[in-house]
């Protein structure tokens, strides 16, 4: 299979809108086109690792590659994204790769400080690290405005903004939108989640503008979530994870447009 | 009774406490709604509105524009920098992120 073109993602949006779903199912149908993939949970909850049917890890997995300095952490000598990514971060299914900023484990909050920080130093060096030149990167934002203006995703050139038909979902859409877009050189895309005919239409009426993709409203997302597996392995032919494997072609194309005309 | 609702998102906080707060105040209470979300949307929980509810004022741009300053008291800023609700419920918006961080 000819080298995929590597793109460069972060997945923002309301809490609850589908964020983690889309970007681990986005990043595993990735991965069967042939992209090398790295995942980036910058979200301290565990959605990503379900979603991707990546392993658990019950520790704060970057808190050991940073040490105290002053009041902040400090990457230790020797360790760069590419050391990160080959200590810290697990193995999912179809070879995606996922970097965790890890989860709060109830063991004070020293380890998840530093775990944070750490990812938050590895995610900012990313772009210069020629390793990963070719490497296709997701990033799972957390919840609402606050990734985008403060860029938690300084990789990504592209925003892709998961929306559901209700107007809280809708206004922290546009939110987002606004921030990324007042941002040269970052595509914003937006992406219906949840969405019925009525709701989609209702929905763009709302945003004041077209959806870059819909992802049709699917039990099977429900189900894989209640058994605890990845949407992919658990329903790979319901709409919902084809809409996603749409959604890859879509991105792939977008991509390829965009480096025609500059 | 002082309370607070907190939850991963997308489970309904907002729309529990925007509930809960109409609901006390037609029995009677006085109630004042704290949105402490940096992404406020209890306006439209409450019934202020979509529109409406994006565009509230907020206590931080108060207090950076140097406005509270002129507050002597918590209950001059809730009276000068909240919004009325349906049912006499009184909101107040904490902060709200809605440009990029410079820093």
């Amino acid at each position: 299979m000819a080298r995929a073109m590597a793109l460069r993602i972060a997945v923002a949006g309301k809490g609850g809108a589908g964020k983690s779903m889309i970007a681990g199912t986005l990043a595993r149908a990735l991965a069967r086109r042939g992209h090398s993939v790295l995942a980036l949970g910058t979200d301290a909850m565990p959605g990503l690792t379900h979603s991707l049917g990546a392993p658990q890890s019950l520790e704060p997995a970057l808190a050991d590659a940073v040490e105290p300095d002053g009041r902040r952490w400090r990457l230790k000598k020797g360790i760069g994204p590419v050391r990160a990514v080959q200590r810290y971060a697990t193995t999912a299914p179809d070879g995606v790769r996922l970097l965790d900023c890890g989860t709060p484990a109830g063991r004070g909050a020293d380890p998840v400080y530093a775990s944070i920080s750490a990812f938050l130093q590895v995610i900012h060096r990313l772009e210069d690290a020629h390793t990963f030149r070719d490497w296709t990167l997701v990033g799972d934002l957390a919840a609402g405005p606050e990734p985008a203006a403060v860029n938690s995703a300084p990789y990504a050139d592209t925003w892709l903004v998961v929306v559901e038909p209700t107007w809280k979902s809708v206004l922290t859409a546009r939110r987002i939108a606004r921030i990324t877009r007042s941002r040269a050189g970052k595509s914003t895309l937006l992406v219906m989640n949840k969405a019925s005919d009525s709701g989609l239409r209702a929905a763009e009426q709302m945003l004041g503008e077209r959806v870059f993709a819909a992802i049709p409203a699917d039990g099977a997302i429900i189900e894989a979530d209640r058994a605890g597996v990845a949407p992919i392995d658990h329903s790979p032919s319901s709409p919902a994870v084809h809409a996603i494997e749409r959604l890859v072609e879509a991105l792939e194309r977008a991509s390829i447009d965009r480096m025609v005309k500059s | 009774m002082k309370i607070i609702v907190a939850g991963k998102g997308g489970v309904g906080k907002t729309t529990i406490s925007g509930t809960i707060a109409r609901s006390l105040a037609r029995s009677g209470h006085s109630v004042l709604a704290l949105d402490a979300d940096n992404n406020p949307m209890l306006g439209i929980s409450l019934g202020v509105g979509p529109e409406r509810t994006d565009e509230l004022g907020t206590l931080r741009q108060a207090l950076e524009s140097g406005e509270v300053a002129h507050q002597p008291s918590t209950a001059g800023a809730i009276e000068t920098f909240g919004t009325d609700a349906p049912d006499g419920v009184r909101l107040v918006v904490l902060s709200r992120i809605d440009r990029a961080d410079p820093g």
